[in-house]
């Protein structure tokens, strides 16, 4: 099972065995042991110090089967195992305790606890806070005084293989207390990017999992809740999602609805505002924290909440609200973007909506530059402005997503930097000219030109016309390049300065000519389709557009401008899109790091409610459907009019990117089962890649059941000509690619099962339908074949797929219903 | 009908000053009157005047009927009530107030119609008195400030507003109005900014303090530095530019609707004539010109605020939901004569709500296509003085817009599509378009429509020489943005290019009439120059190569227009006389379209020839034209793509100055008329405090 999973180099294995009670001369195999997750609390029995003897004889079959754990139990008595691991446990919870308070329990006093560095109760509340900061070296560092008293799982936990996906796994799978609050302690020594890619799993499991999950996962969450606006949201978000399956009498009161609650009530401020206030309160701390310690860890988690209730009402905290609310603006911002597409939901026409788009995101303009940000970036950055005209509708039958470009200014730290200032509509050079200059990027001569003209302002009779300032406007996005189509400067201006008095003769023929090359050598647009406004917005190349956008915006001069774009969907729920994006991004890394070269695409989303949210747009990309439409060829006929002809490198190069994200999105399609696969959901993006989109469809839901789609994924005769035909040897490198791909699939299969399983819990969504989803999922990765097997495999699926009429069918019946081509 | 009959009292003042019974304001009045200082009997005077309800026709006919030096005689005494009006202005008691502004307004307006030859001075020191004078102004516009600005009654701010608008329209000629000079120190532009930014007072004062600015900032423009020129040309604050452009687009849609409902009631049936003929019984046909009067004030207030404040363009593009089709067609019709000014239209509330209402029907609209309409309308006719007004003043805005590099980015802007209803005038041989068939496109094609549509249609004996030069300086202002930002519109330049030539055509049919009043060689060249930005820059801003044929073929099709137009400017030449260098002008730019067509004519013939055909066929011309372009040499000349920038000072002067007048004789009509009506208003207000 998890046999491939620990890869132990030499030098990390003897790390690992420095420790004096590894005495015994463990082999490799029996490391491997505690990473096989589903396998509950066996590993831990294997690796329990008592029976550390006994690890020889039981690692030679558990290094040839991993589903030997069976026989692993018929060495070691589990029950003494148990008693042995939870003591370890246990100690290592004291050792906390005895720190201070246990992992559990130490973050509600903590709420209170830090607040006082200088409090008069001597040197602990100072030591607290650090620990804080630091949980999991402390123990470690305890623990090293302990050593021959670690366990093997312990020793794991602490090793450097030990990483974030083995932690949520062991959270999942462990049903031992001491070991799930370990873990929500270890939690804090992960990198935050690390943890932030399993926050809807370990939301999940807080949600709908048993308490001792959840109390294990709160310190963490609100610990982060405290450093960071962004992650609160995201967290109040994702937990409103998750618990919107519960039944409405028990969401109520669920622990999701709580956190949530908590969280958006912004009590969950930085602790450092909380330093400068709660001075007077910190007489009664120090009794309450020894109190505390006594209790179980279910009470705890109760006091946890309840403490921070209190301090709610407490006065002297409110006090420390007159600072400017956290969460508000963000909120608000998201807010009304989705009530945007409510109503724009209501309008008959994409015309209409389009418009009411544009002039409802011009009022949204006005409240900008805020504190507010795209979740789905990868920086810190605030909003700065909506380029509202540049806003599209995006297709979709009932429900108006919609796709808008926002401008940003990247800083160093959204909460913490200054919020831009507000630059008017129509400033745009003038600011260019005055301010800020030096660092915008224009060349010397340029900016000399600028300047030149700055002194008419001054001028008091045109101080207010338009006149020079008009000049300067058109003169700036000209040096550039064209402002509109592309076109490389002509000769007509600079005849008309030439201040000979010579007349200047042309060629009737050649205004003619220029006209006709003009317009052939832009590059090829899509015609404006009241009906699809989208298309011509997606087509224009990225790079094209964010020029475009620049040098029209007042913004456009600052340095650490940037353009983002984001989907913005309401009415859909977003979490198995979500899910898709984890599992891809899975796959994606252990492609890469398996080295094979296939290439996917996942793209962010953001749930922000179990019907609505927000998506990262795969820019450079139309969708293949829309490429049929406009440019009315087949799809090897347009790859030559967009990368030129067979054999020219361009068109190799885009061929070997079609192929290898064919091969990749056919692997996922197979093993998440994703439908609805009509060519309206794959991109092709200017590079020849695909890109598989709307995975509304995906492991047991299929649309309508139709039963239609019944092939592994779709392949049809046109993506075979692209990739040179079924003799070609670009097909065969194509099914090699899936061979590969499939083999490193299934070598971490439980990296990807995990993400899904995790998800399943409390879950309605129809992905999930019927009882055996992961069961299933499981199976797809063919554990039990060989290589030579799978290669059989894909041999099959590939002709399943090449000779299935269902896809055509499928695409017959979507060009009937929905007018996909 | 109360009311209306109080009205028709009020207007005939002279009567009411015979009535038998005094009322005790009326002898108060006489007492201020009668030399001796009142207060000699009465301490308290000044406290119960102002209790007192004004009789405004009685003090304004005392006045009027005072000559110089009966005047002189009572100074004091006036100056004290100028003083006290002043002084009660601050008064808690809101009575006080609003008998005080009233009280103002009918000294400013007496004095001001008893001295019709008296100078400033003179009516400052009657007032106030040359000592006191700038000290009672400088608390006078304080007290105004304050209330304005203050959070106290709306119609105590209304009467503020009617106050400064009588005191700024009490002279025919603004700039001789000595007293705004005391207006220009004590600048009360802030509280005029700050009614247009908040939502609510907007709603309720927003169309007087929008026509105030406008007044206000044509106080001596020319020959003084006007504070509020200046201040209005920095504001940058978008809620209150956006205030400002709300008040306009409000009240230019509020004019479109009403036309459009009295087009579709004279399309009625006989019914409809019937009631619209009762109806107007009680509008009376003054109606008609007070909302085009109206209209002129407000769009002197747009063309301020585009031709002063560069951030004013965004305000333009600004998006709203159409709100003409929202109001209720059921608004009462015989209130309409004190619309303009007293009364808030039902519809105004729409600007209250943040949100924007969500009805499908809505189209989204935006100040420019709202007044692109309003344009449409009153180019429809031209006939009337205040009509042509209108419609020039419309034609130097657009120009404004065109010159913007701003406003010409968002007029191509691909994204921005509209459909813009232009109303076109009913003729004989042309269908009415359907509303519906108007295809969605960038707003600079409804510009060049509304252009086409006006060159078509003003072809008349009654030349307006001046709006058609305007006309195709717009086109050729856009034209030239198209050309230097290589913007191609997918317009349909050959309605244009017929235009021009029918222009061309009647240009030389008239000949003879025209040249007696206007320089109709400015007016070729002109056109002939936009033939010559087609055929030499047509590669740069020409949606496709087809339609670069397609103008040859125009040219080649009407190439009879063009050499009577070449023998015509040849004659005046090479005859001496005035006209002798606008047409030799006309001759070189001729150059290219005499190429052109002596090029290409022979070519037809002979393929016309070859292949037997009588008559070609469009696409035998095309072919024929595409085979021989690179025979063809054209010469290029110099200064095409160069224009003129719109200057107000010094060539349109003379027309701001007469358009102030008729909006300032205007608005005085209206604002004593609602001043009255007022009335009402504080009867009640008076029986609540």
């Amino acid at each position: 099972m998890g046999d491939t999973e620990l890869e132990l180099s030499p030098a990390q294995l003897e790390e690992l065995q420095q420790s004096p009670s590894a005495s015994s001369n463990s082999s490799t195999s029996s490391l491997s042991l505690p990473s096989s997750p589903s396998s509950g609390t066996r590993p831990l029995t294997s690796s329990s110090p008592s029976t550390s003897e006994g690890l020889p004889t039981s690692s030679p079959p558990l290094d040839v089967i991993s589903e030997g754990v069976g026989e692993l139990s018929l060495v070691i008595d589990t029950e003494v195992a148990k008693k042995a691991c939870q003591e370890v446990l246990q100690k290592v919870k004291f050792l906390k305790a005895d720190g201070e308070v246990s992992s559990a329990s130490s973050e509600p006093v903590l709420v209170n606890g830090t607040a006082h560095p200088e409090s008069t109760d001597g040197g602990k509340p100072p030591k607290i806070s650090q620990e804080e900061a630091e949980p999991v070296k402390n123990v470690r560092r305890r623990q090293k005084n302990n050593s021959s008293k670690q366990s093997w799982l312990l020793r794991l936990f602490e090793s450097k293989l030990f990483d974030i996906s083995m932690a949520i796994s062991y959270l999942y799978n462990s049903k031992e207390p001491g070991v799930q609050a370990y873990i929500g302690n270890r939690l804090f020594s992960f990198r935050n990017e690390e943890v932030d890619f399993y926050l809807p799993q370990l939301l999940n499991m807080y949600i709908h999992m048993d308490e001792d999950v959840g109390d294990a996962i709160k310190p963490y969450v609100v610990y982060r809740c405290r450093q960071s606006i962004n992650f609160s949201l995201q967290c109040a978000w994702l937990l409103g999602a998750y618990s919107s399956d519960m039944h409405i009498s028990t969401q109520r009161h669920s622990r999701g609805t709580k956190l949530r609650k908590l969280i958006l009530s912004d009590e969950l401020k930085p602790s450092s505002q909380r330093i400068r206030r709660e001075v007077p309160e910190h007489s009664l701390s120090p009794s309450k924290r020894t109190h505390q310690r006594s209790k179980s860890d279910a009470t705890v988690s109760i006091s946890l909440s309840s403490n921070l209730k209190r301090t709610a009402s407490n006065p002297k905290v409110e006090t420390s609200q007159d600072e400017p609310v956290r969460l508000t603006p963000q909120r608000e911002f998201i807010k009304s973007l989705m009530g945007i597409g409510k109503r724009l939901a209501t309008l008959p026409t994409k015309e209409q909506k389009t418009q009411r788009l544009i002039s409802e995101l011009s009022l949204l303009n006005h409240k900008l530059p805020a504190r507010v940000w795209l979740p789905t970036a990868a920086f810190d950055h605030h909003v700065v402005r909506v380029p509202h005209t540049q806003a599209v509708v995006l297709n979709s039958k009932d429900k108006a997503p919609y796709l808008i470009y926002v401008e940003v200014l990247e800083c160093e730290n959204f909460e913490t930097s200054s919020v831009p200032v507000r630059i008017p509509e129509t400033r745009i050079r003038s600011t260019r000219s005055v301010e800020n200059l030096p660092d915008c990027g224009i060349t010397p001569d340029q900016r000399a030109s600028s300047f030149s003209t700055v002194p008419n302002y001054d001028n008091d009779d045109e101080a207010w016309s338009v006149d020079d300032i008009g000049e300067l406007q058109v003169e700036l996005p000209e040096i550039h390049t064209n402002s509109y189509d592309n076109i490389s400067q002509f000769s007509v201006d600079s005849i008309t300065s030439q201040e000979s008095k010579e007349p200047i003769f042309i060629a009737a023929g050649d205004i003619r000519r220029r006209l006709s090359e003009q317009l052939a050598h832009t590059p090829t647009t899509f015609k404006r389709d009241p009906e699809d406004p989208s298309a011509v917005a997606l087509k224009e190349p990225w790079q094209e557009k964010v020029r475009r956008i620049r040098e029209g915006s007042p913004y456009g001069h600052l340095p650490n401008w940037r353009l983002l774009s984001v989907i913005v969907k309401c009415g859909d729920d977003l979490r198995q899109e979500l899910l898709a994006y984890q599992v891809l991004k899975q796959l994606q890394i252990i492609w890469e790091q398996e080295r094979v070269p296939l290439w996917i695409k996942p793209y962010k989303i953001l749930v922000i409610s179990s019907d609505s949210g927000m998506i990262e747009p795969v820019v450079n990309a139309v969708s293949i459907h829309q490429v049929k439409k406009q440019s009315q060829l087949l799809l090897l006929d347009y790859f030559r009019q967009e990368h030129g002809d067979y054999n020219t490198e361009e068109f190799l190069t885009a061929q070997r990117n079609f192929v290898q994200s064919c091969a990749g999105y056919c692997l996922i399609c197979y093993l998440l089962q994703v439908k609805d696969r009509h060519n309206g959901n794959i991109l092709l993006d200017s590079e020849g890649h695909i890109i598989h989109i709307d995975f509304g469809f995906i492991l047991s839901s299929s649309p309508r059941n139709l039963g239609f789609e019944t092939s592994a994924f779709k392949l049809t005769s046109e993506f075979v000509d692209v990739m040179g035909g079924l003799d070609g040897d670009m097909f065969n490198y194509y099914k090699m690619l899936m061979l590969q791909g499939l083999i490193a699939a299934r070598k971490h299969m439980e990296k990807v099962i995990q993400i899904v399983e995790i998800m399943q819990q409390g879950s309605q969504l129809p992905c999930f339908h019927g009882s055996s989803t992961i069961r299933n999922l499981k199976e797809r990765f063919h554990m039990n074949l060989t290589e030579e097997q799978l290669q059989v495999l894909v041999e099959q699926m590939v002709d399943g797929s090449m000779r299935s009429i269902t896809t055509k069918l499928y695409d017959g019946f979507q060009y009937l219903t929905n007018g996909i081509m | 009908m109360a009311q209306t009959e109080k009205k028709a009292g009020l207007l005939r003042r002279t009567s009411s000053s015979k009535k038998p019974l005094k009322e005790k304001v009326v002898l108060m009045y006489d007492e201020i009157f009668a030399k001796e200082d009142p207060t000699k009997n009465n301490p308290r005077f000044w406290d119960e005047l102002f209790l007192m309800k004004v009789n405004l026709e009685y003090l304004e006919g005392k006045l009027e009927s005072l000559d110089g030096d009966e005047v002189m005689k009572i100074k004091d005494n006036i100056n004290s009530l100028f003083h006290h009006c002043v002084q009660a202005l601050g008064e808690e008691h809101q009575i006080k107030v609003v008998n005080a502004l009233q009280t103002l307004c009918a000294l400013f307006r007496g004095v001001h119609q008893k001295n019709k030859s008296a100078t400033g001075f003179d009516i400052i020191n009657m007032l106030m008195g040359f000592d006191k004078a700038e000290l009672r102004m400088k608390e006078l516009m304080e007290s105004l400030d304050s209330l304005l600005c203050g959070d106290g009654s709306e119609s105590l701010k209304s009467l503020c507003l009617k106050l400064l608008l009588c005191l700024v329209t009490v002279t025919d000629n603004i700039s001789q109005n000595t007293i705004l000079e005391y207006v220009m120190i004590n600048s009360i532009f802030e509280a005029i900014l700050q009614i247009l930014s908040d939502v609510s007072s907007r709603a309720q004062h927003g169309y007087d303090a929008v026509v105030l600015l406008a007044l206000l900032v044509n106080y001596r423009k020319y020959e003084s530095v006007n504070p509020y020129i200046v201040k209005l040309s920095i504001v940058d604050d978008e809620p209150t530019l956006d205030g400002m452009g709300m008040v306009i687009h409000h009240a230019l849609t509020e004019y479109n609707r009403q036309y459009k409902d009295k087009e579709e009631e004279n399309q009625g049936g006989f019914f409809s004539t019937l009631t619209s003929m009762v109806g107007s019984m009680f509008i009376a046909d003054a109606d008609e010109k007070l909302s085009v009067q109206t209209n002129e004030a407000i769009l002197l207030a747009l063309y301020e605020a585009v031709h002063l404040n560069r951030n004013f363009i965004t305000v333009l593009a600004q998006s709203h939901p159409e709100i003409d089709m929202a109001t209720t067609p059921a608004t009462p019709v015989p209130a309409s004569p004190t619309t303009p000014l007293s009364t808030t239209p039902p519809s105004l509330d729409m600007m209250n709500n943040p949100e924007l209402p969500l009805d499908p029907n809505l189209q989204t609209s935006n100040l420019l296509i709202t007044f692109l309409k309003y344009s449409s309308i009153v180019m429809q006719d031209t006939k009337d003085e205040h009509r042509l007004n209108s419609a020039r003043l419309c034609l130097i805005i657009l120009t404004c817009i065109a010159e913007d590099q701003y406003a010409d980015a968002f007029l191509h802007d691909d994204n921005m599509n509209f459909r813009v209803n232009l109303h076109r005038m009913p003729m004989r041989h042309r269908k009415k378009a359907a509303d519906k068939n108007i295809p969605s496109r960038p707003l600079v094609c409804a510009v060049l429509d509304l252009m086409v549509e006006f060159i078509i249609t003003h072809m008349m004996k009654e030349f307006p020489m001046d709006l058609y030069v305007r006309c195709i300086q717009i086109i050729h202002k856009l034209i030239c943005y198209q050309k230097k930002c290589r913007v191609r519109m997918h317009y349909t330049w050959r309605e244009l290019w017929s235009a021009l030539i029918n222009l061309l055509k009647f240009l030389l049919s008239n000949e003879t009439i025209l040249l007696a009043k206007h320089n109709i060689f400015q007016l070729a060249l002109q056109v002939v120059n936009l033939f010559n930005m087609f055929i030499t820059y047509g590669d740069t801003f020409l949606p496709t190569p087809s339609s670069y044929d397609e103008l040859y073929y125009e040219i080649i099709r009407m190439h009879q227009v063009f050499d009577n137009l070449y023998c015509m400017v040849l004659r005046v030449s090479t005859n001496a006389g005035q006209w002798k260098e606008p047409a030799s002008k006309v001759t070189h730019a001729l150059v290219n379209v005499r190429a052109i067509i002596n090029h290409f004519n022979p070519k037809i013939e002979s393929y016309a020839a070859v292949n037997h055909i009588s008559q070609l066929s469009e696409d035998q011309v095309l072919e024929v034209v595409r085979s021989n372009y690179d025979t063809l040499t054209l010469k290029l000349q110099d200064g095409l793509d160069q224009f003129e920038r719109y200057s107000e000072q010094p060539r349109e002067a003379g027309f701001f100055k007469e358009l102030v007048r008729s909006i300032s004789l205007n608005v005085r009509k209206n604002v004593s008329l609602s001043t009255m009506s007022q009335d009402v208003l504080l009867k009640e207000f008076s029986s609540i405090s």
